[in-house]
């Protein structure tokens, strides 16, 4: 298997064991984080070809020497989402951790059934 | 012209980015700002519904100018049509519960976030491309999360953080099914995608669909991701549980529908839609079983709201146009009836400070209109015939008997039976228990709950105008050839 | 202990089934469709020379909008959320003599610098996001670095408005001239700069929405930053 899929899922399957396993909020969030950051990767490795070099056509990069600019552009906007439910969910645990004085979620639990 | 049905998307954004200088304008005209865009959203909609129905061509708006698969397209069919009427009229309604129930501060980031949940779910709607898709599903997750967490209580900050974990689980996992399928076909366009689905490995469609579907699934509230919206449900603001019920989560089961009907001519796709009869039939299951044993109204209706949202699932996976169409009416009715429930539920709530159910008792002498409304609603959504829901059940149920799902009609029936018990406890507790001081209720709801409660009779007693739309709109999904054949898709191929 | 070796289980059966596929997608091979047309096409159609911008703001330019739309809900949500009626800064130590005379003398050039990645996306590898998130870093710093210091949102939240109200009324525009919402009409229309291509003044509409959408991120990146800074005040909630 090629490393930057191995490596991608790796990412992947270590961020959701963190979501899954990890009882502290902070932790799940970081493993959201490294989950979303794994996606990022195997999303720029599928749109890789070998030999070439970054989509920007100028100083003698010629169409057939680039690589397909359209995984980067969609990773430019990945990116920028998982900032955006980082950010939210952080603002969360704030708030979350003012009414209920820990992070541990097994303690969190006032809504149920 | 037609494609000035981009105004959708562009009036709810620039409403939402005007707010905050309005806001350095004038504090106290936020909310009726917020009345006035969606007002104008809801004809926007009536007309580009009335456009598409009158002509029966889709309007196709290429975003730039460019032709698909080359630009995004927003594809507004039948089924879109219908739906972006409905998310803005319900908003529009929702807007006016809103200046009642939603006393928090800072209501004109409540009024920003409300507007960019509706665009969220108008742009899921009406796309025509999967990463699109993605992009507005997110804008309807992070508004949503936000709003769940607007109180800004413990346990609402608690419903938002599982509703945020699940939902990041999810985008991730529709992210690896978008590079694995744009991996192998080098497109991201849906009419282009199932133009050329017929090249795609089965395994790489299959994997790929499936992790979509769960992507989906979170906002879809298919079980095992739904835990959350039980939660949300019960702590968001009352207007957006309504909401959330009444369109959100009908953006999602759209998707899915596109998305998996898209890559219909994948080898081995029927055990796709087996994955999502079971998803769907433990839904129903899990959400009936537990709001058997509900004490908060709220909290009951979420879970009522969840297996109705799993039978929809079930009859979208029936691989059937009849079945897809069944469905879309349900969507519809469901829609109406709920946002109907969650709106009465939550008047009760703003005027008697709670909804446990102990705080129901009397309510048939303390709001009768809001009583009423409930009742209406909770009488429809069993299934008795002479209102709408009956109808979408007797589609589903013949949907499943033509496609020889023998024991759907179970599922069905048994659903409804459930219900019936508590819903039936709750109309009980209503009418023939305790006693109470009248409260004045508030003429402009009572008229927003007439109306609604009078649209539910309509389409109980005069089914057939409404179903001929469902079928098209159904038949939108469903059939895909047309699908490709109504995009004007450029020619790149292989 | 169980719930950990159920989680084990199940991201094994995730592991398993996401290589299986990706197997079947082998790595570095040429495989582009839309993407090839993109890279023939982008300097007549667009004007820059930089694809990935050309995808992002012209080809794809709903994306972006719904990209900053995501950020926009984000600052929304975070001083929604972390909204009380009192607030204030709480930190104690003020930066030392090498942080804050570093932030005083570096503003400048870090604003220059985020400015530049902006106006140069459809040049070089940057844009608006990076461009303003850089400009935020410049924030960051003197929130760092003076125990005191705090934006003023009576400037910030409106400016973030306008950028968002700018980048609509663009692809309005591009509606009304050339018939399609964000239609890039100083291209395409206009023809500015059709012998420029390579050079700053080109690509169309590019530079003014990448110059929108780096004021909008760096406004609210800065906005996110002032909101979890601050801590209620007693008494305040």
């Amino acid at each position: 298997m090629n490393p930057y899929y191995f490596a991608s899922i790796a990412l992947i399957l270590i961020g959701l064991y963190a979501i899954l396993a990890k009882r502290n909020v902070l932790k799940m969030l970081v493993g959201l984080s490294i989950m979303e950051t794994g996606v990022n990767l195997l999303l720029i490795s599928v749109g890789y070809v070998s030999g070439r070099s970054a989509p920007i056509l100028s100083e003698g990069i010629t169409p057939d020497r680039a690589v397909d600019p359209i995984p980067q552009a969609l990773v430019l906007t990945a990116i920028v989402i998982g900032v955006a439910t980082t950010a939210m969910a952080l603002s969360v645990v704030i708030n979350l951790y003012e009414k209920y004085k820990t992070l541990n979620v097994e303690e969190i639990r006032r809504l149920r059934g | 012209m037609s494609q000035y049905a981009s105004l959708l998307i562009a009036l709810p954004l620039f409403g939402a980015f005007f707010i905050p200088i309005l806001k350095r304008i004038s504090k106290s005209a936020v909310m009726p700002f917020l009345v006035l865009v969606t007002l104008i959203q809801t004809g926007i909609a009536a007309w580009v519904f009335n456009e598409v129905y009158i002509t029966g061509k889709p309007i196709i708006i290429m975003a730039g100018g460019f032709r698909p698969p080359i630009g995004i397209n927003l594809y507004i069919g039948h089924f879109a049509a219908l739906f972006v009427l409905v998310i803005a009229v319900t908003s529009l309604l929702m807007t006016i519960f809103s200046f009642k129930a939603v006393s928090v501060e800072p209501k004109d980031k409540y009024a920003m976030l409300f507007l960019l949940l509706m665009l969220g779910a108008t742009g899921m709607i009406s796309t025509g491309d999967i990463f699109n898709l993605f992009v507005f599903m997110e804008i309807t997750a992070i508004s949503a999360y936000a709003l769940t967490a607007y109180n800004k209580t413990g346990e609402a900050s608690e419903a938002a953080l599982k509703y945020i974990v699940l939902g990041g689980i999810g985008s991730s996992f529709f992210l690896v099914g978008v590079a694995l399928i744009y991996g192998s076909l080098g497109t991201l366009n849906m009419a282009h995608i199932a133009q050329l689905a017929h090249l795609v490995n089965p395994t790489v469609a299959k994997a790929g669909l499936a992790l979509l579907i769960f992507g989906l699934a979170v906002e879809a509230e298919q079980f095992p991701l739904n835990a959350w919206a039980p939660d949300a449900y019960q702590e968001a603001p009352h207007p957006v549980t309504a909401m959330f019920s009444a369109f959100v989560v009908k953006a999602s089961l759209y998707a899915m529908g596109r998305v998996i009907y898209i890559l219909s001519a994948v080898e081995g796709w029927s055990s796709i839609l087996r994955l999502l009869i079971i998803l769907g039939t433990l839904t129903v299951i899990i959400g009936e079983m537990s709001a058997l044993r509900q004490n908060n109204v709220k909290r009951m209706f979420a879970y009522s709201s969840i297996a109705q949202v799993g039978l929809i699932a079930v009859g979208l996976a029936l691989g059937t146009e009849s079945g897809v169409s069944a469905s879309v009416f349900h969507m519809f009715n469901h829609a109406i009836v709920k946002a109907l429930m969650f709106l009465a539920v939550g008047y009760v709530a703003v005027e008697l400070g709670g909804t446990e159910i102990n705080k129901f008792e009397g309510l048939g002498k303390r709001m009768p209109v809001s009583a009423f409304a409930i009742t209406v609603g909770a009488i429809s959504i069993i299934g008795i015939p002479l209102f709408n829901v009956f109808w979408s059940k007797v589609q589903l149920i013949l949907a499943a008997l033509n496609a020889q799902y023998t024991w759907m009609v179970a599922l069905i029936l048994g659903a409804s039976l459930v219900e019936a018990t508590y819903y039936i406890r709750l109309i009980h507790t209503i009418w023939f228990k305790g006693e109470g001081e009248k409260v004045k209720e508030s003429s402009v709801l009572a008229l927003v709950m007439l109306l609604l409660v009078a649209l539910i009779i309509v389409i109980g007693i005069y089914p057939e105008p409404f179903w001929n739309v469902m079928q098209k709109a159904g038949s939108d999904i469903f059939n895909v050839a047309q699908y490709i054949k109504n995009v004007p898709l450029m020619g790149v191929s292989p | 202990m169980v719930k950990r070796i159920l989680a084990i289980v199940f991201i094994l059966i995730i592991g398993f089934w996401m290589a299986k596929a990706l197997d079947q997608v082998p790595f570095g091979q040429d495989r582009m469709l839309v993407g090839k047309y993109y890279l023939e096409h982008v300097k007549e159609e667009t004007g820059a020379v930089n694809a990935v911008t050309a995808v992002v703001v012209n080809y794809r330019g709903f994306d972006t909008l719904g990209e900053v739309t995501v950020l926009f809900i984000a600052s929304t949500g975070v001083a929604a959320l972390l909204w009380r009626k009192k607030r204030k800064r709480t930190a104690k130590t003020e930066g030392s003599v090498v942080l804050t005379t570093g932030a005083r003398l570096l503003l400048p050039f870090i604003m220059l610098f985020g400015v530049y990645i902006f106006i140069h996306g459809h040049l070089t590898p940057g844009g608006g996001f990076p461009g303003g998130a850089t400009i935020a870093t410049a924030f960051l710093f003197l929130y760092l670095a003076f125990t005191v210091y705090e934006v003023d949102h009576k400037i910030f939240e409106p400016l973030e408005g306008l950028a968002g109200v700018g980048y609509v009324t663009v692809g309005l525009i591009g509606l009304a001239i050339g018939g399609y919402f964000l239609f890039d009409w100083i291209w395409q229309t206009w023809g500015i700069g059709k012998e420029n291509i390579g050079r700053l003044l080109s690509a169309g509409f590019i530079p003014i929405i990448y110059t929108l959408i780096g004021i909008k991120v760096g406004t609210e990146l800065t906005g996110i930053v002032d909101n979890m800074i601050k801590e209620p005040e007693e008494g305040g909630q």
